[in-house]
């Protein structure tokens, strides 16, 4: 199996599925996506499915691509919604009161499939406070009748966005440019990660480790520090947010004592809280410690903003500081 | 008879009439402009009517004093000097910038003509591409640079950069990183002049992306609605980002918008300062005598990438080999460098001289070299400092780590 970037898994994952399914049509911002594996093959889905399926261009209007994506989901068109990463809360008020609710509200015969892939840019340092966001994933999770799913490497994203495309409700899809990046096998052909399964990407008996992408990131860069710490780190990445895979992590948890949560949103209300929730409630008497931005803006000075992430070190020296204490 | 020249001559039996609303206006503009041009422009401020500007129009010039014809020259100078400065830096790579650069060079004439028609206490709401913007509302260059190095003696202390780069006592609502909300800040801002009923004027600026949204509609609708001293300004430079503008909308001129929401719309050279600030002045006279807002689309081109240097060469200008325009395209648009126009025109006015100019150019260089040079010895902020500022008061818990 090649190693693929992330920009080419996803585009394969939904070529795939524009090729099973002859209607699924993907509206997005700028101009039309290519991508080119390492091996030299190009996947440019405007040339392959035709101007309709996928525009040549699309103007800076997220009220449109997200709208009309509801509407054609809702006529039995499935469709991805592609939105930039600055901003990631133009289409809050319409998955809030029309995505979220249409189902519900006609009392089940509204169908609503369809993908709003979501960029996210993640705690870029220069980009300042619009540029440089993570963790409005959580925002989207407090909305009933969504699920929000967050892929932190190529095999997910290709997996999940094609999970998200059959899945017959909404699917806020979460990608992190940061991701892209991480080396890992992708398979040529179609397969699904299934929306709602954890990842067990380190088994440890000391501490449980948990975080969605980009903090995904920082825990894989600290776990060799960790180790040679003697702290032996047990490290889930739940990667769907909504519904919460949380058997796993409480089953570690029991198991360790430790849960050390990891976000790359802001404070109050961030992902991992619902996690720390949970488990407290399942598991009593368990140490729980969450690392997460600080509820402020980003800022776009590389001292502030380095500072102010949850990065590697930070991680390893939280874990030594629950394992001391 | 096309649909321009209709209006042409609405305009002109519209000018048989007296004034209506603009007694209290001063007399100066009126009377140069109307001198100029047999009273079209003249019935245009009064009535409201759209009138098509014309890519060599120079209706106004007779209003702006020699001081203010230099002065615009300068300050079209100053914003290219800086930029082409900075981009330098980053191409040198020497003082270790980082972050994001949307360079306005070649669209000075823009930000000056309209900037230039307002006074020291109205409001601009700017964009991404806002450094000239900042230059022509009178900014501190050295503010500006050590804001670029992400300093705290910067005009965000650090908080802000290229995108953000802003000096609120001028009047400035802020650059802006996000496509639409300066109309919505600009008309928000005109709403305030209403409120507390002062004579100001608010002037948003916008790519052209910015008219395919939203927020841009219910900036417009609601200040024609309610009559607010409002002047939107769509700096249409082709592209956004890569994407051509004929790919994003069905109209050819932006201004035509304004027409269903009956306001008055002008597309114009936005390479040509003296057309710009014809068309602003106009637009400014109207907002402040209370006859609402004016929609102005400034045809021009940025000679850089959407952002950062692809393209670009130290001591250059002109970013050239992008994939998405031609390398032609380019330098045709460089033919018809603002500046350029603007030092002929002053040449032939007897306004500047071979020696005069020099010297100018080579004062602003000095000023621009110095604003680096501070930039340079500019303390960067301690990580700590990120945590203030989000409350009037006090900062934030600093909960990256673990108590």
């Amino acid at each position: 199996m090649p190693v693929k970037p992330g920009t080419y898994a996803v585009l394969e994952g939904i070529q795939s599925e524009m090729l099973r399914d002859p209607t699924l049509t993907l509206l997005y911002e700028y101009m039309h996506p290519i991508a080119v594996s390492p091996m030299g093959k190009v996947i440019d889905l405007h040339q392959q499915f035709g101007p309709v399926r996928v525009p040549d261009v699309g103007p800076i209007d997220e009220e449109w691509f997200v709208g009309a994506c509801t509407g054609m989901a809702m006529t039995g068109v499935r469709a991805i919604a592609h939105c930039p990463t600055m901003t990631s809360l133009r289409a809050f008020e319409l998955v809030f009161n029309q995505v979220g609710k249409l189902r519900y509200m006609t009392g089940g015969q509204a169908n609503m499939p369809m993908v709003l892939w979501q960029d996210a840019a993640g705690r870029v340092a220069g980009s300042a406070a619009q540029h440089a966001d993570a963790g409005q994933e959580a925002l989207y999770a407090a909305i009933p009748g969504t699920q929000v799913v967050i892929p932190s490497d190529p095999y997910d994203l290709k997996g999940l966005m094609i999970a998200a495309v059959r899945s017959p409700d909404p699917v806020i899809f979460f990608h992190y440019g940061e991701i892209n990046s991480v080396r890992i096998d992708v398979p040529d052909e179609a397969y699904m990660v299934p929306i709602g399964q954890a990842a067990m990407r380190q088994q440890g008996t000391d501490i449980t480790l948990v975080g969605f992408a980009p903090a995904t990131l920082e825990i894989s860069k600290a776990l060799p520090g960790l180790k040679s710490a003697g702290i032996s780190a047990e490290f889930i990445d739940p990667r769907t947010l909504k519904p919460l895979p949380i058997d796993p992590i409480i089953a570690s948890v029991r198991k360790t004592g430790r849960l050390l949560a990891v976000d790359h949103g802001h404070e109050t209300l961030c992902s991992v809280t619902e996690i720390i929730a949970r488990v407290a409630m399942a598991v009593p008497g368990v140490k729980l410690a969450r690392l997460a931005f600080p509820d402020a803006p980003a800022p776009g000075a590389l001292e502030m903003i380095s500072w102010m992430t949850p990065d590697a070190p930070k991680i390893v020296a939280a874990a030594k500081k629950m394992m001391a204490a | 008879m096309t649909d321009a020249t209709t209006r042409m001559a609405d305009a002109a039996s519209a000018a048989e009439t007296p004034p209506a609303a603009s007694d209290n206006r001063k007399g100066v503009r009126r009377r140069g402009v109307i001198k100029g041009i047999g009273g079209l422009a003249g019935a245009a401020v009064a009535f409201g009517a759209p009138v098509p500007a014309h890519a060599s129009n120079s209706w106004g010039t007779a209003d702006v004093s020699d001081d203010k014809l230099v002065n615009m020259y300068t300050l079209m100078l100053r914003s290219r000097w800086w930029e082409a400065a900075m981009k330098d830096a980053f191409l040198a790579g020497k003082d270790g910038l980082y972050g994001a650069c949307h360079l306005y060079i070649g669209e000075e004439a823009t930000a000056v003509g309209t900037i230039s028609a307002l006074n020291a206490d109205d409001y601009i709401a700017s964009t991404h591409r806002g450094h000239g913007h900042l230059i022509a509302k009178g900014g501190d260059l050295k503010k500006m640079a050590a804001e670029m190095f992400f300093t705290t003696e910067g005009y965000n202390k650090g908080f802000g950069g290229s995108m953000h780069l802003t000096d609120v006592s001028r009047g400035i609502l802020g650059m802006n990183g996000i496509v639409g909300p300066s109309h919505l800040l600009a008309a928000g801002a005109a709403y305030g002049i209403k409120v507390r009923g002062t004579k100001q004027v608010a002037m948003s600026f916008g790519g052209d992306g910015s008219v395919n949204n939203g927020w841009f509609y219910s900036a417009l609708r609601n200040a024609s609605l309610y009559k607010l001293p409002l002047v939107a300004v769509i700096e249409n430079n082709g592209y956004q980002i890569d994407m051509p503008t004929e790919k994003t909308i069905a109209l050819a001129e932006l201004a035509t918008i304004a027409k269903g929401l009956e306001i008055p719309g002008e597309t114009v050279d936005g390479n040509d300062v003296l057309a710009v600030n014809a068309v602003a002045q106009r637009a400014v006279a109207r907002a402040r005598d209370g006859l609402g807002p004016t929609l102005i689309e400034a045809k021009t081109y940025r000679w850089f990438d959407h952002q950062g240097m692809a393209g670009a060469k130290i001591g250059e200008f002109g970013a050239f080999g992008l994939p998405y325009r031609t390398d032609r395209e380019v330098r045709f648009w460089m033919s018809r460098d603002p500046i350029a126009r603007m030092r002929n025109f002053l040449f032939g006015e007897k306004l500047l001289t071979e020696e005069s100019d020099a010297k100018l150019v080579a004062g602003i260089k000095q000023e621009v070299a110095e604003s680096l040079d501070y930039a340079r010895t500019c303390p960067h902020p301690a990580g700590e400092l990120g945590l203030t500022n989000v409350y009037a008061e006090g900062s934030v818990s600093p909960s990256q780590f673990i108590s």
